[in-house]
């Protein structure tokens, strides 16, 4: 039986190559097929991965509270957003951290060097919130940010560019004519995050930045803060924590029960996936592409395969009048199909690799090659040459002996 | 019980508003181990037949009893290990597959019946010897002579050790030498081996190889008579 069956492999493979061009023509549409299959759900994912990481890095499950930019105008007296927010929003449960959130840039000089950098006016709630930790030195004490103390917390990366391989622990730099004590680095985070980037920033008290540098949308009033950073112990529960937090809010604000809300709270768990559900419509779109074109291989093969049983209908009359059954002529003609469009698949499958570790390469994203994608193209050629395969092949097997053995 | 046993066979064919009677009432019973030749005028109803006993085409109606199974009952699909086992076949065009050598040839009825692979080499490099022919088991049909490619088409009918065999004009594309080859390895495997050998042809030189000749008219058998065959010459394989 096995024999059998390998002796049918070898007549088939003995057919294909006796027309080499030729399948290699009806196997290009396969080929192009799985290569694309293969090479956009690659991509795809990992762009989705790319995108996830992006906002992994300031987490999903943080908070902004801001005042609207376009504020609705029918809200009469408009409360800008304080650290009395921030102090009942640190009560509300399920908050782990809420930060004040200035943020600004200066021209910060030390000895002959100038460098702009950017700077966040907050307090130390913003390491809990963003993960970051002090590498040198410290952080502010409470003490400091009640006195407008000028003190500074420097990213690793700022502190290579302005002091070198001098330790920037209290050095004095100066921002608009200020100066400042160095009195911490922060550790390299190695990922720039959205808005900010701490590794080539600075953070100050917010209080020194209201006060003495005049920072924020709002300068005019003292108190008044650009956001609040909030961060929620659980992710999963980031909805009901919201609205707790905006009765908290709406509280501090004094809004009357029917009033509306002059503040929002933004957070990214929507925005990360409407991103990656954007990615997701994009390889979607470009999958059915490929499967189309998968598609259109397979009805290359069935019309190959046609034309090949009409052409070797005779060679069927002859192999019936010996004994073959038409499960035998189905079969290899079947085999011949499979064998067709598998051959196109494994090309397929190499090009996909190649193309994507190329894209791959040349758009920096992480190559996301699934063994899973390979195993289904490799399925899916196998199974398209089966579907289209089977017609013609049925055909051939349905031949009377001496219809096939008269055919000219 | 004859091998062959036919009753009022009728084979009719509509072309349009004609009616065709290729045969027209056919009843011949051919006994194991005969040799018969099968004359007659061009569309007298020989091939029609053959391909009926052959169990490569059904009649219109009759019966047709082989070897004690009735095909006329049995669809042709289902026939296929009858001609496997039962029949072989050598045609006038040798209807070899081209792609394939002499061996694979001749191996190819074995791969229907599931022979191992290692037995199915020795059996058809057997019967490439008993025709001559094993020295010219890895060439191509197309780099044989026609008198070699029908040797093997005969080596392929001989393989699956079926009890007869069925030549429609096994020598009408070769020359004299040639047809006497072919026509003594026949004999031979009447002789020898006990096949009983049914075979089509114009050439009453040809003919005079059987021991029986049946001669058909208009679908209809005109005469039929035992004879003895007197081209026949003491076989022997050195001619070949
Ligand atoms: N498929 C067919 N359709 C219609 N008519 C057919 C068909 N096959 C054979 N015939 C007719 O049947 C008759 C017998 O044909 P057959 O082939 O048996 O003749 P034959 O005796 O073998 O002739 P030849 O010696 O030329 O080979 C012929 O008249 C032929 O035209
Ligand atoms: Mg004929």
């Amino acid at each position: 039986m096995i024999d059998s069956f390998l002796a049918v492999f070898k007549i088939s493979l003995k057919a294909i190559f006796a027309n080499k061009m030729r399948a290699a023509l009806t196997s290009l549409g396969i080929i192009i097929g799985v290569a694309a299959v293969i090479t956009v759900l690659a991509v795809g994912s990992a762009t989705k991965k790319s995108i996830a990481d992006r906002f992994s890095n300031m987490g999903t499950n943080i908070i902004f509270l801001r005042q609207p930019w376009d504020l609705d105008e029918s809200i009469s007296s408009p409360k800008d957003v304080t650290m009395d927010d921030v102090v009942a929003i640190r009560e509300v449960e399920g908050v782990s951290a809420a930060a004040p959130y200035i943020q600004t840039s200066f021209d910060v000089k030390y000895k002959n060097t100038s460098v702009s950098l950017s700077a966040l006016a907050t307090d130390t709630d913003i390491f809990k919130a963003y993960d970051w930790s002090v590498d040198k030195g410290r952080s502010f004490t409470e003490k400091e940010i009640a006195s407008y103390a000028q003190v500074m917390v420097i990213g690793a990366t700022a502190a290579q560019t302005i002091f070198g391989d001098v330790d920037p622990l209290n050095k004095t730099v100066v921002l608009s004519n200020i100066p400042f004590t160095v009195v911490g680095v922060t550790k390299k985070t190695g990922s720039s995050g959205f808005g900010f980037n701490i590794d080539e920033g600075a953070l100050i008290p917010y209080t020194t930045g209201k006060v003495k540098l005049n920072s924020g949308w709002q300068s005019s009033n003292r108190r008044a803060l650009d956001r609040v950073v909030i961060k929620v112990e659980d992710f999963n529960k980031i909805e009901n924590t919201k609205v707790d937090i905006q009765n908290t809010v709406r509280n501090t604000h004094h809004i009357h029960p029917l009033g509306k809300d002059d503040f929002q709270l933004d957070d990214f768990a929507s925005f990360v996936e409407q991103a990656k559900s954007t990615a997701t419509t994009m390889s979607l779109f470009l999958g059915i592409i490929g499967a189309v074109s998968l598609i259109v291989g397979g009805i290359g093969v069935m019309n190959i395969m046609l034309v090949s049983v009409t052409e070797r209908t005779r060679e069927i009359g002859i192999r019936m009048a010996i004994g073959a059954t038409s499960w035998n002529i189905r079969l290899q003609f079947l085999v011949e199909s499979v064998t067709l469009s598998c051959m196109g698949g494994l090309i397929g499958i190499v090009l996909g690799v190649i193309f994507t570790l190329f894209v791959a390469k040349y758009m920096s994203l992480s190559a996301q090659l699934s063994v899973w994608a390979i195993v289904v193209s490799a399925g899916f050629s196998a199974a398209t040459g089966i579907f289209f395969g089977y017609y013609p092949a049925y055909k051939a097997s349905k031949l009377t002996p001496i219809d096939a053995l008269r055919y000219e | 019980m004859s091998l062959i046993d036919t009753r009022d066979l009728y084979k009719i064919y509509q072309v349009g508003d004609v009616e065709v009677k290729a045969l027209n009432g056919v009843s011949i019973a051919i006994e194991k181990g005969e040799f018969v030749a099968v004359m007659g005028p061009s569309g007298s109803g020989k091939s029609t037949f053959m391909n009926i006993l052959g169990c490569l085409d059904k009649p219109t109606c009759g019966t047709y009893i082989l070897d004690g199974i009735d095909v006329t009952a049995t669809d042709l699909s289902k026939l296929a290990g009858v001609r496997n086992r039962k029949i072989g076949f050598v045609f006038q065009g040798f209807n070899l597959i081209k792609r394939t050598t002499a061996i694979e040839n001749v191996e190819l009825p074995m791969i229907y019946n599931h022979t191992p692979a290692a037995q199915r080499h020795k059996k058809a490099m057997e019967a490439l010897e008993a025709v001559g022919l094993a020295q010219r088991a890895y060439h191509l049909p197309n780099q044989l002579s026609g008198g070699q490619q029908q040797r093997v088409a005969i080596a392929r009918s001989l393989v699956c050790d079926a009890p007869i065999i069925f030549a429609d004009e096994p020598t009408g594309n070769l020359d004299t030498k040639m047809s006497i080859e072919v026509m003594d390895l026949f004999t031979r495997l009447n002789k020898e081996m006990g096949k009983t050998i049914i075979l089509i042809t114009h050439e009453p030189d040809i003919a005079q190889y059987a021991t029986r000749l049946i001669k058909f008219k208009d679908g209809q058998k005109m005469s039929d008579e035992i004879q003895t065959p007197t081209a026949a010459k003491p076989a022997s394989m050195e001619g070949l």
